[in-house]
């Protein structure tokens, strides 16, 4: 196991995994969010080649109401 | 009616598209989702801001957030994704960049807060972003105070639209220094400016585009009013008028009264007296 913050929160994943790898093991099931890892924008046709490791920092953002 | 008039729903370009109603709404605060869907309609805008926030895992965050974008989507009109919560350029540029591909719209309101009390925008991390983000392709509606110079340097960078504060996010204080948003639009005759936070009431909305200004961006005074439809009715009708005025050319002031009513003729009066 690997510990990686997700959404500001430690999380314990299985092993360093790329993007959609982690998604698929975190269960997030609704489309239409954006994801940043150590503050940088991981965009949809790189998340194949992102590996999350150990201690990585992962934002997984979504619509929401703002003004 | 409108047609009739003919000086109605004027036309005007932003940030490529060209629109016809010229209040910006936000989609925040509203008491329902279905409340904030009424509001947005009959307010006529056709810009609606939105934002980005932490996605709980396995379905929603909880927060009625999907069903809120699915209203959104539904109501066929432009989105304008902001990067509040960012402190800094880099925080920004990230968030603009989420945005850009959760949205689908190279739009974004670059918010960048340099103090926490105040909510104040942090001018040297604004032209920072916008610089970088105008590189990447986006189209930057810049939050800013009512700073001349902070303005110049956004324009600077290329920034074809301003928005400076009328007061502080939420306050509801209406436009603080109306002089210094005067001198930001005579500077800047070919930018579109927005009047962005601070507006509290119609009165409000209205003065900003007396003042030459090309629209006005709110949401807290419509969402928090007692009747957010009706507030934002109210809206529609004093940013309609705001402008009409303006394009109308108001009087110039006078340091003295003067009888609107002629004074020939008036009964009462005796000559002799």
């Amino acid at each position: 196991m690997i510990e990686v913050i997700v959404n500001g929160k430690r999380t314990e994943i299985s092993r360093a995994m790329n993007v959609n790898e982690i998604i698929k093991e975190l269960d997030y099931k609704v489309k239409g969010f954006a994801v940043a890892v150590n503050g940088t924008f991981v965009a949809i046709a790189t998340y194949e080649n992102t590996i999350i490791r150990d201690n990585d920092s992962i934002e997984i953002l979504a619509p929401v109401q703002g003004g | 009616m409108n047609e009739e008039l003919g000086m109605r729903n004027e036309e005007w370009e932003i940030g490529g598209k060209t629109l016809s109603s010229r209040l910006l709404i936000g989609s925040a605060l509203y008491p329902s989702p279905a409340n904030m869907e009424d509001a947005i309609k009959i307010s006529g805008s056709q810009i609606v801001t939105v934002s980005l926030r932490r996605q709980a895992a396995g379905g929603t965050d909880g927060s009625g957030g999907n069903q809120f974008w699915d209203i959104i989507k539904s109501m066929g009109i432009e989105v304008l994704p902001n990067t509040a919560g960012s402190h800094s350029a880099k925080e920004a540029i990230t968030t603009a960049q989420m945005a850009r591909e959760v949205f689908g719209t190279n739009w974004v309101k670059l918010e960048v807060i340099g103090d926490q009390y105040n909510l104040q925008p942090d001018p040297f991390e604004t032209v920072k972003a916008a610089e970088v983000l105008i590189k990447e392709g986006f189209e930057v509606f810049p939050y800013t105070t009512d700073d001349l110079v902070v303005a110049k340097r956004l324009a600077d960078v290329g920034c074809n639209i301003i928005m400076p504060w009328g007061s502080m996010i939420g306050s509801g204080k209406g436009l603080m220094n109306p002089d210094n948003l005067v001198a930001i639009r005579k500077q800047f005759p070919d930018l579109q400016l927005v009047v962005d936070a601070g507006i509290g009431k119609p009165s409000h909305a209205a003065q900003a585009m007396e003042l030459g200004y090309d629209g006005v961006l709110l949401n807290s005074a419509i969402a928090l009013a007692q009747d957010p439809v009706m507030m934002a009715d109210a809206f529609r009708v004093a940013v309609e008028a705001g402008r009409l005025g303006y394009k109308a050319g108001t009087m110039k002031e006078r340091e003295f009264a003067s009888p609107s009513t002629p004074t020939i003729g008036t009964p009462f009066w005796h000559q002799f007296d």
